[in-house]
């Protein structure tokens, strides 16, 4: 009976502990001042990557186009294949536009979803709140729209970065085939509902 | 020099310029695309589409085949830089994107009906209708431009208005898509084909 106890406890502790914890991150002590994202950095890069996305059981295709128009300013457009533009968003220091939405997708939640996955996506720079490692890679973690991220590198080279909520992993930003500060395939992955967005570079 | 330069300027200007054509003018460009139309059974042709967003540096170029064939089967096959293809048929939305297959009905869409109708006109040149478009003609040397401006309020926040370009034989050259922010698709279609006998599965996916 005490070992079912101390068992459940076990359980219990660990259902209920960080994040970190839970994948067993190290802490750090010397703290990197900011994280980097150096993805959508460049200014004089056109980044446009074909888009596939699986949302609640329908899958649909697209053009996915970020440019960073100055410090902390991009603009975001989703577009069909055809070219009529899906959506279309301004992110500027704290401040979130939308330009343009299809009148079918203009809901509240959908746009603060796809708010909150850009906004991670493209934050060149963030405060770090803690440092940890686990193997060769070093983690940084952040606050982004008050949401803790996990900027995951290896070698220096950011290739994933996760949103957790509490003690879950809620959406996971995955940066593959990358060519300098170009990742050619990035996949943003929801876990609490069905939604994932795979992006492939044009060129 | 600078006269030589000078020159080079107007005579380019003038060759590009565009004068809006009289009413006369109009009505037999109207007849010449009509009868073209219904002469045209099939159509194949090479595309180039630049997709112009203002904030971008350059223009995003993608290129494909289309077929079109009477009444109403029409199919899209993007080639660079990606394998796509959307097919409009018995009012369904057919999709191939690279291998994966998915199908929308828009019959029940009254915007994709109205694309879809305004795709398969487009491509004929036959879109005169003057219940659906406040429609402008101009001329540049032997082709003409004319400018369709959807009446529909709903629709002409998709869209605000098509500008389709014809060569002296009445074929359309050129398909130009411009929303509601002046940003826009522009289709330049390249060795064409007419009436050449296709094959249904042809349209498939």
């Amino acid at each position: 009976m005490r070992f079912l106890l101390n068992s459940l406890c076990f359980f219990l502790l660990l259902g209920c502990a960080s994040y970190p914890v839970q994948n067993g991150f190290e802490s750090k002590s010397d703290s990197s001042q900011e994280t980097s994202n150096p993805y959508f950095a460049n200014a004089e890069k056109d980044y446009v990557y074909k888009a596939k996305i699986d949302a609640f059981n329908k899958s649909f295709g697209g053009i996915f186009i970020v440019k960073k128009l100055g410090p902390e300013h991009h603009r975001i457009a989703f577009s069909t294949e055809i070219g009529n533009t899906i959506f279309d968003f301004t992110f500027e220091g704290d401040d979130f536009k939308v330009n343009r939405i299809l009148k079918e997708l203009d809901r509240k939640i959908l746009i603060n979803i796809l708010k909150r996955d850009f906004k991670a996506l493209i934050q060149e720079q963030s405060p770090v709140k803690n440092h940890f490692s686990l193997k060769n890679d070093d983690i940084l973690q952040t606050d982004i729209l008050s949401k803790k991220h996990y900027f995951h590198y290896t070698n220096n080279q950011l290739n994933k970065i996760v949103r957790a909520d509490r003690n879950k992993e809620k959406v996971d930003f995955s940066f593959t085939n990358i060519d300098g500060q170009f990742a050619k395939e990035i996949e943003i992955a929801h876990h609490n509902f069905k939604l994932h967005i795979a992006l492939k570079a044009f060129k | 020099m600078h006269k030589i330069l000078f020159l080079i300027f107007f005579i380019s200007v003038g060759a590009f310029a565009q004068k809006e054509m009289t009413p006369t003018e109009a009505v037999a460009l109207k007849a010449k695309v009509k009868t073209r139309a219904d002469a045209t059974t099939t159509v194949l042709s090479e595309f180039t589409q630049y997709k112009h967003l203002d904030f971008l540096s350059d223009d995003i170029v993608s290129q494909g085949k289309l077929a079109f064939k009477v009444p109403n089967l029409v199919k899209w096959e993007y080639t660079k830089p990606f394998a796509y293809s959307v097919l409009f048929k018995n009012e369904t939305l057919f999709i191939n994107d690279d291998g994966n297959k998915s199908n929308m009905d828009v019959g029940s869409n009254k915007i994709f009906k109205q694309l879809n109708q305004l795709i398969t006109a487009s491509i004929r040149g036959d879109m005169f209708n003057d219940d659906e478009f406040n429609i402008k003609y101009f001329k540049i040397n032997d082709s003409s431009l004319v400018y369709f401006l959807p009446k529909d309020e709903q629709f002409s926040k998709f869209i605000k208005a098509f500008h389709l370009s014809f060569n002296a034989n009445g074929d359309v050259t050129e398909v130009k898509m411009i929303e509601p922010s002046d940003d826009y698709t522009q289709i330049k279609f390249t060795d064409r084909v007419v009436n050449k006998n296709l094959s249904d599965a042809v349209f498939t996916q």
